[in-house]
């Protein structure tokens, strides 16, 4: 395939990106990489690797100094608006608007991502109700256990169904048995839709449990990329943790 | 997504929702948003313009009806501020702006999905002050160039509160462009007196506020009475607005404090 046919099937296409933020970070040095369409990839990598950086790209909220983004074919930053409609992006940290319920924080979210009124409400409900929160549905985030708001931001990165689900630490702090709940569910939606899933975790049984590709990323740098098996192979060790230790090295 | 939109009825009902969500926050805080603002020019017209009014000459016109319109001006230019420099930085601020920031709006439609909260809330507590005072201060001589004038006060100021809402990284300088710029120059922009009854160097510094051309024009408007030309005051101000419009897009294109 060309670079252009690869772009443009590949969910995530992301060549040569750098990123140095005002202070001089340099938290992205030419990364590069290539994400399937329909693949559930996990991003493995230590904290400052570069790993959210690059989610605020391609969700807009973080500009590149170099390099290209492309998300489903469109790039995004000359395509911004159409790229963002093909993303959901839950987020490593919590923020939502104070000033909305629950329920409103789905359907806002919709409405945001083009759906109408109805069709959003529609789905904020059966949200709300595969992520158990449907007797939460008039209360304030704020009001909500931890577990609950990251249930809520998963559902509501899901709300215009995306076809790039971003899943940033998800389960970085809940309970086993909601960890394995919100596994089962992506797991089914991946499955089911043919989501394509980035997910970063520091927990590697996770990433080992789901993922069908993984990339190691340090220092800004894609180090390695493979399916769980190959990775083994290529740095050792009998699992993904060792083959990753020893990757990072 | 669930139903397949082109992409501009997408950014549509994006613009809506925020447009509406601003809205909706005004109107759910009225206690905070709309009834401070009416009562304070309510009781300006209670003390100026009842109490003292009659020991000021402002060249004929009843004080209480000369004072009106540039308290109408007060009212929206700072409520219309208020209420966007707030909203954008406590989005900011907490974070959710990242909700909006990642959809599929153009820089445009976000600023007039931000825009409306204020302009509702400037025009609203305005109209609520307008029709206190209407029993005593009276009808309208141009109530087009009034409503015009009204109208383009609030764009204005609307966007200038997005601006700020974006620069603003603290509550001390979100606080700072409204205390030190916007109420001082608002209160020396001829809304009490009449500006060519000055001495000099008083006269001509006014020249230099801004905010005077507003409230000319608006008094022109309602009472007939100016003192430059309404219409090229009207003209500049929506230049201006233009102006500030395309400035205030322009930073939200480059994601000026908002994206790193």
């Amino acid at each position: 395939m060309t670079n252009d046919q690869e772009r443009t099937h590949a969910a995530l296409w992301a060549a040569g990106v750098h990123k140095t933020y005002a202070e001089g970070t340099r938290a992205l040095r030419g990364l590069s990489l290539h994400v399937p369409a329909g693949c559930f990839f996990g991003l493995l990598g230590p904290n400052g690797s570069g790993k959210s950086t690059l989610i605020g790209m391609i969700s807009g909220l973080v500009r590149a100094s170099a390099g290209d983004v492309f998300v489903f074919g469109h790039d995004v930053v000359a395509q911004a608006p159409q790229a963002r409609l093909q993303v959901g992006v839950a987020p490593q940290d919590v923020h939502l608007d104070r000033f909305l319920t629950t329920r409103e924080v789905l359907v806002y979210h919709g409405r945001y991502f083009g759906m109408a009124r109805t069709q959003s409400t529609r789905r904020a409900d059966e949200l709300l109700a595969s992520f158990d929160l449907t007797d939460k549905a008039h209360v304030k985030p704020n009001r909500l256990s931890g577990g609950m708001r990251r249930r809520l931001l998963i559902a509501r990165a899901l709300v215009h169904r995306p076809r790039l689900l971003i899943l940033d630490e998800p389960t970085a702090g809940v309970d086993l048995q909601l960890r394995r709940e919100l596994w089962s569910y992506v797991r089914s939606l991946h499955r089911e839709h043919d989501t394509t899933v980035l997910l970063t975790t520091h927990y590697l049984e996770e990433a080992e449990e789901l993922c069908e590709r993984v990339g190691f990323i340090r220092d800004g740098r894609l180090l390695d990329e493979g399916s769980v098996p190959e990775l083994i192979r290529r740095h050792g060790g009998g699992d993904l943790e060792a083959a990753y230790t020893e990757a990072m090295r | 997504m669930d139903v397949a939109v082109d992409l501009p009825t997408a950014q549509r009902r994006a613009m809506c929702a925020l447009a509406g969500r601003e809205m909706r926050r005004v109107l759910s805080l009225w206690t905070q948003t709309l009834l401070p603002p009416a009562l304070s020019g309510v009781v300006f017209l209670a003390v100026f313009g009842g109490a003292l009014g009659d020991r000021l000459d402002v060249g004929g016109v009843d004080y209480l009806r000369f004072i009106l319109p540039g308290l109408l001006v007060m009212t929206v230019a700072g409520q219309a501020f208020a209420n966007n420099s707030t909203s954008l930085f406590q989005a900011k601020n907490e974070g959710y702006i990242e909700d909006v920031l990642s959809s599929p709006l153009r820089p445009w439609q976000l600023l007039i999905g931000y825009m409306s909260g204020g302009l509702l809330r400037g025009w609203l507590a305005a109209l609520a002050l307008g029709l206190l005072a209407w029993p005593f201060a009276g009808g309208m001589e141009r109530p087009a160039v009034t409503v015009a004038a009204l109208l383009i006060t609030g764009v204005i100021f609307a966007v200038l509160g997005v601006i700020t809402g974006m620069w603003a990284d603290t509550f001390d300088q979100h606080s700072f462009v409204a205390n030190v710029l916007i109420t001082p120059l608002a209160l020396v922009a001829g809304v009490f007196y009449a500006v060519n009854r000055l001495a000099e160097p008083w006269q001509t510094l006014t020249y230099f506020d801004p905010i005077f051309y507003l409230v000319d024009v608006t008094r022109y408007g309602y009472v007939g009475v100016q003192e430059t030309a309404g219409w090229a005051a009207l003209t500049v101000a929506v230049i201006a607005a233009a102006g500030l419009f395309a400035v205030a897009v322009a930073l939200l294109e480059r994601g000026w404090r908002l994206k790193p």
